[in-house]
Formats: structure tokens, sequence, C-alpha cells
């Protein structure tokens, strides 16, 4: 096996375990800011207790979306040196700025967040949590900046063979984000909303205590996937158009494609410049499931009466299809990523010439370690999760008050 | 202004080796066993800023990829072994932490704390290498690629790897001495204080065999710095001793603190003007100005960070203040 093949192996399983934890932190956080809310406006303590439970799962889950993030930056550099050799001027400074702007403050926040229950003024507390929510969207948002200009690189001029930045806005306002980045805002909305009905749904087929707190967070969470559904399916058709004007040769034929082909023959040489067939495997069924979806709707009338919950089997539907979601953000992925071969940066950077000089030995050592280490890592955070779930509301640790006990000595100066 | 995001570079990698090599040192520090409520404690006295420490790693990460571009390609993938295993010795440090109380049996805990004890020595051997081998140069071709990952196999980074790992433990060490309650702070201090001539030794074990190796004094551009930096760092470590002994912790730690940033300044300084040496073709090698972004990229990059890294610093002082002092029964304890 050559070097480009396992490199490209080890991104896209990376990458894939990466995007099953973040699109739960995103959707979560957008939930658990309800929630708290809730709790400082009314004061009420089911909503205190409710953001407990969320924030407790939310928490474990973070830790593998921080993991593996880890690994994704650090693979840029590692396997794919090519690619901040040419584009690194223009590629790097979106990632640049969400580490800035989004990570430094997101873990600190976090941090904070975690520890600051019963220390922090309520208010405080809270504009911690929106501090994390607001980050994690501009972190999403800057790796879909990044990613888009992957996908069709603008603002750029090219000298002795080198990238160089000529218009910052461009990559703004590049016609694969937006529709893109709300897509996947959507998705993990959908898929944070149907993780709360799930998990709600389980408490109330086994009648655990809590039926309440539970009946609250199965509604929130329907409400939210369905109305998510709707906003996914939209924006997923309104990237057609232009994913067509500027990949003709992603999905499907046509004269463009031939044209645009043509045009990279002359320029690169002969070569092979289809995408592999995957890519339009993925979209089929990532639409089709996106269709079946649709029929979240279908279960807001039972609501009424929490005939929902009277007849149990909606209950069972919604648990069987929480799996649903986070398959098809990886056809999505797949779709997206596959189709952009043989480029990284399309029409522009052929894959081969980004990756590293690295002995093929050494990378399959570095893609089985990683996968093993981060897919490990991966089933045991699921199951740290499911058990958390399973535990219920009683008492989790997170926000638990500190025992009481005195505390008269005085707290010295450290540099005494 | 390629000088003025080199010194920034060099700035986040400090502190990432002052604030993340807490996280390794309290983590080294799991492996003396112990009672589960101690080791629970070493984790609370850390808790509330792991999560702060350990994103300085991103953040650099993120500098060097926006504002040094081939510098990062290079460096990377031209240090792969020591980079991979200081990664995964980073992740098991962020997994097995937060993870370590989600169970609730103390076997599973003990299970954890030895992951997190495995990490921090992988990640503090990683990063000690790799400094090493930035002191040793590589084998740089004129076309500015590094093949071949054998370069790196030396006493000399062997050496600074074991150096790391030994500041790292003292560093923790003396982290717990501030932030344990009161009696058990002075248990960790007689540990720390035991732990200074070890990181004296290996200090000056890895300077020696940096001395005696061709590759390394080659490799020294500046030979002052590369001479007076591992003096200071051998003069922080007898303050610390010193201030340990006459029960300050507070400026042991800070002198901890400093023999961590050190290495980072020893390394940007004793190569400079380079940020890669070429130990084959000296010509090859990778400077400062030549790894650095284009202006367009640097001058948008400057907008960004000029009133952004004050904000940044306010908020991780603002976390060290409202956690500050020793832990006591009332801390809040996460993991
Ligand atoms: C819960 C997840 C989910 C669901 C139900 C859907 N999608 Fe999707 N889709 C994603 C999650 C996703 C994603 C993982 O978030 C992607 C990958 C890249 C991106 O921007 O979003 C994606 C990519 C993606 C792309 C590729 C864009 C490109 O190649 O640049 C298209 C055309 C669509 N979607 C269209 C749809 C349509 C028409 C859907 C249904 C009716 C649909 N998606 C449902
Ligand atoms: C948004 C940020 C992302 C960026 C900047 C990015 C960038 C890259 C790069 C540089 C490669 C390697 C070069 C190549 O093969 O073209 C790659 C490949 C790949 N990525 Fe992404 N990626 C991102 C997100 C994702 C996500 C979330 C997934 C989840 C499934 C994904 C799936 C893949 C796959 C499957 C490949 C391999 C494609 C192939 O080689 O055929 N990517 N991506
Ligand atoms: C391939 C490119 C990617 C890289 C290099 C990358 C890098 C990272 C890193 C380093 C972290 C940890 C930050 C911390 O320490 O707090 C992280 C977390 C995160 N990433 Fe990614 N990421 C990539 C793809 C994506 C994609 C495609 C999305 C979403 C659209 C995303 C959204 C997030 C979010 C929301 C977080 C913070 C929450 C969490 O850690 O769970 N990332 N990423």
């Amino acid at each position: 096996m050559d070097t480009l093949l396992l490199a490209r192996l080890q991104f896209a399983t990376t990458t894939s375990i990466h995007f099953l934890f973040v699109v739960v932190t995103l959707g979560l956080v957008t939930l658990l800011v309800g929630l708290q809310t809730a709790w400082f406006l009314t004061g009420n303590p089911k909503w205190e207790r409710l953001t407990r439970f969320w924030g407790q799962l939310y928490v474990i889950n973070y830790v593998l979306g921080i993991a593996s993030g880890i690994v994704m930056e650090f693979q840029f550099g590692l396997n794919w040196s090519g690619l901040s050799r040419y584009v690194g001027n223009v590629f790097g400074a979106p990632l640049a700025i969400e580490t800035l702007v989004a990570f430094f403050l997101e873990s600190t926040f976090l941090g904070m967040w975690i520890f600051g229950w019963h220390r922090l003024r309520r208010g405080v507390h809270l504009a911690l949590l929106c501090g994390v929510a607001l980050t994690a969207y501009a972190s999403a948002f800057w790796i879909m900046v990044a990613n888009a200009w992957l996908q069709h690189p603008v603002g750029y001029q090219v000298r002795d063979g080198i990238a160089h930045l000529t218009d910052f806005s461009a990559l703004l306002t590049n016609p694969t984000l937006g529709m893109a980045f709300g897509h996947v805002v959507a998705a993990s909305l959908l898929t944070g909303g149907m993780l709360m009905a799930a998990v709600s749904a389980g408490h109330l087929l086994r009648r655990t205590p809590d039926f309440l707190l539970f009946r609250t967070s199965l509604r929130i969470g329907l409400v939210v996937s369905a109305l998510s559904i709707s906003l996914v399916q939209g924006f997923g058709f309104a990237q057609f158009g232009p994913v067509g004007q500027v990949q003709p040769a992603k999905f499907g034929g046509g004269p463009e494609r031939d044209a645009q082909i043509a045009e990279w023959t002359a320029q690169f040489g002969p070569g092979d410049y289809t995408p592999p067939t995957l890519a339009s495997v993925g979209l089929g069924f990532m639409i089709l499931i996106g269709f079946g979806l649709g029929c979240l709707w279908l279960l807001l009338p039972l609501l009424w009466r929490d005939l929902i919950i009277r007849w149990r089997f909606p209950l069972w539907l919604l648990l069987l299809a929480l799996p649903l979601p986070f398959g098809t953000v990886i056809l999505g992925w797949l779709a997206r990523e596959v189709g952009r071969q043989p480029w990284v940066a399309y029409g522009l950077l052929p894959t081969e010439r980004a990756v590293s000089a690295v002995p093929a030995g050494v990378m399959l050592a570095s893609l089985i370690g990683f996968s093993l280490l981060l897919g490990a890592l991966a089933v045991t955070n699921w199951v740290l999760l499911a058990r958390a779930a399973a535990r219920g509301a009683a008492d989790p640790a997170l926000g638990r008050p500190p025992a009481p006990e005195a505390d008269d000595t005085p707290r010295q100066p450290v540099l005494a | 202004m390629e000088l003025a995001w080199y010194a920034l570079l060099g700035l986040f990698f400090a502190s990432y080796f002052v604030l993340g090599g807490l996280d390794y040192g309290v983590g080294l520090l799991l492996a003396r066993g112990g009672t589960p409520a101690a080791r629970r404690d070493a984790l609370t006295a850390l808790g509330p800023f792991f999560l702060g420490n350990e994103v300085w790693l991103v953040a650099a990460v993120g500098i060097l990829f926006g504002a040094f571009p081939t510098l990062e390609g290079e460096l990377l993938s031209g240090y792969y072994p020591a980079v991979v295993g200081a990664l995964a010795g980073v992740i098991l440090v962020t997994a097995g932490v937060q993870l370590r109380s989600r169970p609730a049996t103390a076997g599973a805990r003990a299970g954890w704390d030895r992951v997190v004890v495995v990490g921090s020595l992988l990640a503090a051997l990683g990063w000690g290498a790799l400094l090493g081998g930035l002191l040793q140069g590589l084998p740089l071709t004129a076309d500015g690629h590094v093949t071949g990952v054998g370069h790196l196999f030396t006493p000399f980074v062997a050496a600074a790897g074991l150096a790391m790992a030994a500041l790292v433990a003292l560093h923790g060490a003396t982290f717990l001495t501030l932030r344990l309650p009161p009696a058990a702070g002075a248990a960790t201090a007689r540990l720390a204080r035991r732990l200074v001539p070890v990181a004296l030794a290996a200090v000056g074990t890895a300077t020696v065999v940096g001395l005696l190796s061709d590759r390394v004094r080659a490799a020294a551009q500046q030979p002052v710095a590369a001479v007076l930096l591992p003096s200071a760092l051998v003069a922080a470590l007898l303050v610390a001793r010193a201030a340990l002994a006459r029960r300050r912790p507070g400026w042991a730690f800070a002198a901890t603190c400093a023999a961590l940033a050190l290495p980072v300044l020893l390394v940007g300084a004793a190569r400079w003007p380079y940020a890669l040496v070429s130990g084959t073709d000296p010509a090859a090698g990778l400077t400062v100005a030549d790894a650095a972004a284009s202006t367009p990229t640097l001058r948008l990059l400057g907008w960004l960070v000029l009133p952004l890294v004050p904000a940044l610093l306010g908020f991780q002082a603002m976390c060290w203040w409202v956690f500050r002092g020793r832990i006591d029964g009332r801390a809040p304890v996460y993991w």
C-alpha cells in the first residue's frame, strides 16, 4: 500500500470519529443553553436538574471531541505537509483563526462552567455556557470556511507555485460555504434533539422515576428534531445549486463534467479526474434517510395528551432511530469529501502532491495506532455515556453541591 | 514582522509547556499509587485549569499553521515519531483525566489513572525528544523536504526526552505543594525536594551529551544563547530547591515554571535565524523569514491577534483567580 492511500484512510477514519462527537456537541450545547436559561429565568429546580443531567452527558461526549480534534489538527502537518507548503498561506488562516477565536475560549469557558457550579453567580455561570455555545458555533463556522476553500479555492493568486492570499472576504462569501454551514448546523441540532428524545424515551419505557423530567425533555427533543429535519432538507437541496456550478465533476455526468475534465487534462496532463462512485452512493443514501426522518413530524401530534408515551411504540421508534443521524452525517461527508477527489484543493492541488514524504511503513503504523486508539476511546466513551444516561437524573456528578464543611483556614498569598 | 510572530509562537509553546506541564506532572505523580482519595485530590487540585491548560497546545499549533505553514508541514512530518508519541500521550491524558471519575468502581478508576500516567510519560518524552531533535537539526534536502525518520534516534534526543520528563514531574510536585491542603502539601514538598537533584542530573546529562555531539554543536547558530540558557535552567532549578527548603512554595513554583519555559527560548534563540537547521546541507536550512506566511496572511492574522490575545489571557487569568488558593473540602470536584 502506498503512503497516499494510507494517509487518506487515516484522515477519513479520524475525521469521521471526530465528527460523530462534535455533531452531538453542537446540538446538545444549544439545547443546554435553553435549559439553563429557563432555570435562570424561572428558578424552577426542574430546569436545574435537566441542565445537570444533559450537561453531564454533554461533558462526557466532549472529551472525545477534543481528543480526536487534536489528532485532526496535527494530521495536516504530519501527513499532508504539501497542503501547508502549497496552500498554507490561504488555508492556514481560517484554521489559525478557529483555534484562537473558538477553541481557546471554548475550553477555558467550559472548564469554568464545569467547576463553577455553586461557586460563581448564576448569571456568570449561564454566561459561561453561552460563551461555550457561541465559540462552538464559531469553530464549526471557521472549519467550514477552511473546508469550503478546499472544495472551491477562491481569493488567492499563485506565485512561484505557491498560493498567496489576495482577498479574505472571498473566503467568507464562498458559494460552497453558506448552505453547507446551515446544513451542518441543522444536522447537529437534529442529532442533538434525537439523542435527547431517544434517551428520554428509554427512561419512559423503563418507567424509571422522574417521569415529569423525561417527559419534558422528550417533548423538547422531539420538537427540535422535527424542526431541524426540515432545515436539514432545505439546506441540503440548496447545496445542489452551488455544488453543480463550481464542482461539475462531483455528482453525475453531463457536458459540464466533460468540459471540466478536458480542461484539467489540458492543464495537468492526462489522468483519472472522475471521483469514486462512493461519493454518489453516500449522497443517495443520505437523501433517502433524510426523507425518512421527515416522518418525525408525524410524531408531533402524538404529544397531545401524552399519547406518544401511553402508546409506547413511538418511544421504541425513537430509540431505534437514534443511529440514523450518526450514520447519515458520515454519508454526507463521504459525498462531500470523496466527491472532491482527486483534488485536495479543487482544481488547484492534486491529492498526491499534498501527502508528506513519510515512509509507508511509518504511515501504516500511525494509521493503525490512531485508529485503534481513537476507536477504543470512542467505544469506551459511548459505553460511559450510555451508563450515565441510564443512571438517570437522580444525582449527576456535574454540579453536585460540595459537602457542607466549615472552612475557616485563611487563604495564604501565593508568593510569600 | 516575522520576528514578532516567531516570538508569539514561542510564547504559546512556552505557555503550553508550563501549563500542560502541570497536567503531565500531576499525571506522572499518580504513579506513586497512594490512596484513591489522594489521587482524587491531586486531580481536584488540577481540575478547573485542566482544559484551559491543554488548549494552549491547540492554539500554538494553530498559530504555527497560520503564520508558519511551511515550518508546520516540515516540522511535524520531519519529526514524525516524536510528534506522534507526544500526540498519543496528550490524547491519553485528555481522555483519562476527564473520564476517570465517570465509572464508580475503584478498580476502573485505578485503571484510568494508569492511562493518565502512561499518557503523561509519553507526552513528556515526546515533547522533550522534539525539542532535542530541533536542537540537533535534521537532514533537510535542497528542495526543503525531510525523508526518513532515523535521524531522530540519537543519545541526545533520548536524553532530552528524559530531561523533560524529570522537569515535568518536579513541576507537578511544586504545583501540588501549592494547591493541596497544608498536610498533604508538606508531603509533596518533600517529594519535590527529592526530585530537584533528579531534574538537575537529567538536564546536566542532556547538556553534556549535547556538547559532545557534533550534530548538536554544528546546529547551534548562536553559541552564547546555547550556553547561557541551559545555565539559566540550572539556576532556576537551584532557586526551586532553595525556595522549597525555606518553605516558599510560591517561589518554587515560579522557578519550575521558568524551568519549563526556558527550553522553548533555548530552541528559538540558539538556532536563530533558522527555524529548521539542516545537518546535511547547511544552505538547505529553513530560515524563520522563509518559513513565515506571506505578508497579506500575516497582516490579516495580526489584526485579529492584537485585540484577541489580551482577551484570551484575561479569561485564563480569570479562571486562575476564581479557583485560586489551596483546595479544601468545599472545592468543586468533578474529575
Ligand atoms: C443528519 C444528517 C443529514 C441528513 C438527514 C441529510 N444530510 Fe446532507 N449532509 C450532511 C448531513 C445530513 C452533512 C454530514 O452534514 C454534510 C457533509 C458536508 C456538509 O456540508 O454537510 C452533508 C452533505 C450534503 C451534500 C454535499 C455537499 C457537497 O458535496 O459539497 C448534499 C448535496 C446534501 N448533503 C444534500 C442533502 C439532502 C438533499 C438531504 C435530504 C433530504 C440531506 N442532505 C440529508
Ligand atoms: C471541515 C473540515 C474538513 C477539512 C478541512 C477536511 C480536509 C480533508 C483533507 C485535507 C483530506 C485529505 C486529502 C484528500 O484525500 O482529499 C480529506 C479527506 C477526507 N475527508 Fe475531510 N476534511 C474535513 C471534514 C471531514 C469530515 C467531518 C469528514 C467525515 C466523515 C471527512 C471525510 C473525509 C474523507 C472520507 C476523506 C478521504 C477522501 C478520499 O481520500 O477519498 N472530512 N479531508
Ligand atoms: C478536519 C478538520 C478539523 C480539524 C483540524 C478540527 C480540529 C479540532 C480540534 C483541535 C478540536 C479540539 C479543540 C479544543 O481543545 O477545545 C476540535 C473540536 C471541535 N470541532 Fe473540530 N476539527 C475538524 C473538523 C470539524 C468539523 C467538520 C466540525 C463541524 C462542523 C468541527 C467542529 C468542532 C467543534 C464544535 C469542536 C468543539 C467541541 C468538541 O470538542 O466536541 N470540527 N476540532
